[in-house]
């Protein structure tokens, strides 16, 4: 949970990375993502890696980074470990837990520097209809709202003696409902409020609603776009046409 | 001046439920006025809103009699999003109106939803949050806000689609006293500004009793009394409603009775000490 909210959570930022066109980060990631599972070598996923640190580093999130692949190593740990029992090639295995490193790593530089709003308009470009959008805006809306009201039943409940840290597995897993239950009552309670207030403010009125916020692509993000990729068309190219792999 | 809502005669029974939660209801509303409509848990108050905005009948089915009109038009008749237009309803808790990751795209939802275009927009965004004195806000998350900032985003998101009547339903009840009190003079400000008819449920009278020019008491869903302020506070059966008279209008009808001061129009605790010592010089 922990890794999770700190690896792929946005927190607001003013790096040039973040002011980018939230599409064109989308188009940085995806081209990482791809380049990774192109790469045949350690050292080739070395140099994809050292790029990925380099513009988290420009991003100013490369803390966030560092800890997210911190916490991924233990994941990776284990693909080393089923790879290395399988094939008995260490190389192989180092190469499949590095991967799964990158792949974190580039999935994860696109949600920490694009805000839900930036989501939002890069799900309307993808043209998704309205409501899988807006259940998907109001889930991450909510997202702070239920762990405060986790938080607050764990205390309630604790507060009438419910012991959540005693006992065995099934123990532990059964002191969970008193605090699910009014969790989902909760949810109930909220989901109808909500849809009271999206009706009374003419949800659903007009096929296409309109938008405050406008997001131009300036000069800046094309540059990147384009860079982006030739960048990958050149490496790819390389990958496979300039340098065979057995030389590196 | 003519009304701006005018109930007449409604009813109204939720499905599987055995009682009607409003018999008989009758309301004429004059446009500009702030309307309190009070009363016991249960009573009703939150129905009555709901059938105002039209989310009854049109999200709430149910045995439905007699009519609502807000502005001249029925709205068992208008669309939702002809409502939307026209009444404002601010909800209990400002949490769960709150939708968008920024305040002032939450402030623009219901215009977004219109189709509103985008320099229009901007302006009644920006209007909204200059009346609510909350452009600092504009880009905080919802997250980031006070219980009483919630519920100014919540009632700016509610006037950017420029209503003429507003319902509010016990606005004040998350906020602590100072907060409470500050959001009644904005309501106080706001129909002064817009000329914009408010219709609260509240229970902390005190506060409301100032700026209300009508008080409205619901008990089992019909009408117990109305009246201005003073004629219901000084009413015998305002308490057997479990309307809660200010203390220090209860302070009041106490000298009163007595023939120390003047009962006709309700004082403030300045007021009464003033009248006080005007009556022992
Ligand atoms: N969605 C619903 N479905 C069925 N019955 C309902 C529903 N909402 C309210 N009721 C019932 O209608 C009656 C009036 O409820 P309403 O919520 O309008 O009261 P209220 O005056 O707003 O009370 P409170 O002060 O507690 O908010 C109550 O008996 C309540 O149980
Ligand atoms: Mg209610």
């Amino acid at each position: 949970m922990m890794w999770l909210s700190s690896g792929f959570i946005f927190r607001r930022g003013t790096s040039a990375y973040h002011r980018l066109d939230p599409r064109v980060k989308l188009l940085v990631s995806v081209l990482m993502f791809v380049t990774t599972l192109l790469v045949r070598t350690l050292y080739e996923l070395a140099a994809v890696l050292l790029f990925m640190i380099a513009l988290s580093a420009f991003a100013t999130v490369l803390r966030r980074v560092a800890r997210t692949m911190a916490f991924t190593a233990l994941f990776s740990a284990f693909i080393f470990a089923l790879n290395f029992v399988f094939t008995r090639n260490i190389e192989t295995s180092l190469l499949y837990a590095a991967r799964f490193v990158a792949i974190v790593v580039s999935t994860s530089l696109f949600f920490i520097t694009t805000s839900p709003d930036e989501l939002e308009q890069v799900m309307k470009t993808f043209r998704l209809p309205r409501d899988v959008i807006f259940a998907f805006v109001t889930a991450v809306r909510f997202i702070p709202v239920m762990f405060l009201d986790t938080i607050q039943i764990m205390d309630a409940q604790k507060s009438r003696g419910l012991e959540l840290e005693k006992g065995n597995l099934l123990r532990r897993v059964r002191n969970m409902i008193p605090i699910l239950i009014p969790l989902v009552v909760n949810s109930v309670v909220r989901s109808g409020e909500l849809a009271e207030a999206m009706e009374s403010r003419a949800y659903g009125a007009v096929p296409r609603p309109t938008s405050l916020v406008e997001y131009r692509t300036s000069l800046a993000d094309k540059a990147v776009a384009t860079a982006a990729v030739v960048a990958f068309a050149l490496v790819a190219y390389s990958f496979y046409f300039v340098i065979p792999a057995q030389i590196l | 001046m003519s009304n701006i809502l005018e109930i007449e005669w409604l009813g109204f029974r939720y499905p599987d439920s055995p009682r009607k939660a409003i018999s008989d209801f009758d309301l004429a509303v004059p446009e500009g006025e702030i309307v309190v409509l009070a009363g016991p848990s249960g009573c009703g108050k939150s129905t009555l809103l709901r059938a105002v905005n039209g989310l009854i009948p049109h999200m709430y089915s149910g045995e439905y009699t007699g009519s609502v009109r807000v502005g001249g038009t029925n709205v068992k008749e208008s669309s939702m999003r002809d409502l939307a237009q026209k009444v404002g309803f601010l909800f209990q808790n400002p949490e769960n109106q709150i939708f968008m990751f920024t305040v002032e795209r939450d402030i623009a939802f219901g215009l977004e939803n219109l189709g509103v275009p985008r320099p229009e927009m901007r302006a009644r965004v920006d209007e909204a949050m200059r009346l609510l004195d909350i452009g600092e806000l504009a880009l905080r998350a919802p997250h980031e806000l006070s219980d009483g900032q919630k519920q100014r985003v919540a009632l700016a998101g509610v006037l950017a689609m420029e209503p003429r009547l507003v319902i509010l339903d016990e606005p004040t009840s998350l906020l602590d006293p100072k907060t409470a009190s500050e959001l009644v003079g904005l309501v106080a400000r706001l129909r002064k500004e817009l000329g914009t008819t408010f219709v609260v449920v509240e229970h902390r009278l005190d506060l409301l009793v100032k700026v209300a020019d009508r008080i409205v008491v619901m008990s089992d869903g019909r009408k117990a009394l109305e009246g201005t302020p003073a004629e219901v506070l000084f009413g015998e059966d305002a308490e057997s409603y479990g309307v809660s008279t200010p203390s220090i209008t209860r302070l009041q009808k106490m000298l009163a009775k007595d023939g120390l001061v003047p009962q006709g129009e309700l004082m403030t605790t300045a007021e009464l000490a003033t009248s006080l010592e005007g009556g022992r010089s």
